[in-house]
C-alpha cells in the first residue's frame, strides 16, 4: 500500500516509507497490550469513586499509563492538587528524550510538519515500536506515525471505557487469557529489544538493566525507569566503540 | 465531571504533550558524528527499550513460585524463537503472549 504524500528524496513514491495502514498494523501488539492494562485502569478508577466519564477523560487527556495509575492513588488518598500535578508532571520527564532520539534516527530529511499532532501519541511503546521499525530499515514517515499512534490511543481509551463500564471481575472467568494479555508488554519490549540489538549497544543495555533493577528495588518504579534510561545513555557516551555516528 | 479531575488531566496532559512534541523540533543533524551528544542520543533508544523491558518484566520475576518460571520461560522462549525465524516484532509479541497464557493454562489444568 502506498500513499501519495510519502515520497523519497527524488520526489517519487518511497516504498520504504511506512503508510498510515502499516502504522496501524505495527500498533497491533501495543493495542493487545494496552487494552487489558487500560481495562484494569478503568476498573480501578471506578473503584476509587470516579465516574465513567472521568475515567475516560483521564485516559483521553492525560494519556500516560503509569501516571494515570499514580493519579488514582493520589486522588484516592486526597493528596493536594499541586502535589498531584507536580508528581504526575515529573513522571513524564522521560519523554523529553524520545523526540530527539527518534528524529535523529529518522534522518535530516524527515518531515515534522505534523509532529504537533502525532507527537501526542509518543508513549514508551509507540517510541520503541517506531525506533524498532527504523532500525529494521523502514524510512520515517508521518502517516506511519499517525497510524501507530492512533491505534495505541484508541486502544487505551476504549480499554479504559470497557473497564470502567464492566467493573471488577470481567476477565475472572478467563484467567489464561488475562495472564497471556498481561505478558503482552514485556513480550513487545523484548521483541523490540531484539530488533535494535547490536554488539556495540550490549554494554548500554546491560547497564540500563542493572540501573533499572537497582533503583526500582531501592526507591520506586518511576525512578527506576528514569535511572535506567539515563545510565544506559551515559554508558553510550563513555563507550567509544558504540555506533554514535549512525543516524 | 468534577472540575478538579478535569483540571488535573488538562495540566498534566498539556505537559506530557509538551515533553513529547517540543524535543522533536530540535535540530540535531548537524552534530558531528562521534560527539558526546551524538553518542548519548544513539544510546538512548536501546537504553530506553532495555529499561522498559526490565521494568515491565520485573513484577513477573519478583515471585518465582508456582507456575511463574514455566510461564516466563515459555513466553520469553517463544519471543526469542519466533523473532529469530520471522524477524517480525508483531508475530513474536503475539507468540510470546500466547505461549505465556498457554503455559499458565497447561499448569492450571494439570495441577
Amino acid at each position: 500500500m502506498t500513499s501519495p504524500d510519502i515520497t523519497g528524496p527524488t520526489g517519487r513514491l518511497d516504498p520504504q516509507a511506512g503508510t498510515f495502514l502499516e502504522g496501524l498494523w505495527a500498533s497491533l501488539p501495543i493495542v493487545l497490550g494496552y487494552v487489558p492494562i487500560a481495562f484494569a485502569f478503568g476498573v480501578a478508577a471506578r473503584g476509587i469513586g470516579l465516574t465513567l466519564a472521568e475515567a475516560v477523560a483521564l485516559s483521553l487527556i492525560l494519556y500516560s499509563g503509569g501516571a494515570q495509575f499514580v493519579a488514582l492513588a493520589l486522588i484516592g488518598s486526597g493528596a493536594p492538587f499541586l502535589v498531584s500535578a507536580f508528581t504526575l508532571i515529573a513522571m513524564g520527564l522521560r519523554h523529553l528524550l524520545y523526540g530527539p532520539t527518534l528524529m535523529r534516527r529518522a534522518g535530516p530529511g524527515a518531515s515534522r510538519r505534523h509532529a504537533w499532532a502525532w507527537a501526542w501519541g509518543l508513549t514508551d511503546e509507540v517510541f520503541g515500536t517506531a525506533l524498532g521499525a527504523l532500525a529494521r530499515g523502514r524510512r520515517f514517515s508521518e502517516p506511519f506515525m499517525f497510524g501507530l499512534g492512533l491505534g495505541a490511543y484508541l486502544a487505551w481509551a476504549s480499554g479504559t471505557a470497557m473497564g470502567a463500564y464492566a467493573g471488577s471481575g470481567a476477565l475472572a472467568a478467563w484467567p489464561a487469557v488475562e495472564t497471556g494479555l498481561g505478558f503482552m508488554l514485556p513480550a513487545l519490549f523484548l521483541a523490540l529489544l531484539l530488533s535494535v540489538l547490536s554488539r556495540a549497544q550490549l554494554p548500554v543495555i546491560g547497564i540500563a538493566a542493572v540501573a533499572t533493577i537497582a533503583v526500582t528495588l531501592a526507591w520506586s518504579g518511576t525512578a527506576g525507569l528514569l535511572a535506567g534510561m539515563i545510565a544506559g545513555a551515559v554508558a553510550g557516551v563513555l563507550n567509544r566503540r558504540g555506533d554514535g555516528g549512525a543516524p | 465531571m468534577r472540575l478538579e479531575i478535569l483540571s488535573l488531566a488538562v495540566i498534566v496532559g498539556a505537559c506530557n504533550w509538551a515533553f513529547r512534541y517540543f524535543p522533536t523540533r530540535a535540530n540535531l543533524h548537524e552534530l558531528p558524528p562521534g560527539s558526546p551528544v551524538t553518542r548519548f542520543l544513539a544510546a538512548t533508544g536501546p537504553a530506553a527499550i532495555g529499561t522498559l523491558f526490565v521494568a515491565s518484566a520485573l513484577p513477573l520475576v519478583k515471585d518465582l513460585s508456582g507456575p511463574a518460571p514455566l510461564t516466563l520461560g515459555a513466553g520469553v522462549g517463544a519471543v526469542l524463537l519466533v523473532y529469530a525465524i520471522s524477524r517480525s516484532v508483531v508475530i513474536a509479541t503475539l507468540a510470546g503472549a500466547i505461549a505465556y497464557g498457554g503455559a499458565f493454562w497447561l499448569f492450571a489444568t494439570s495441577s
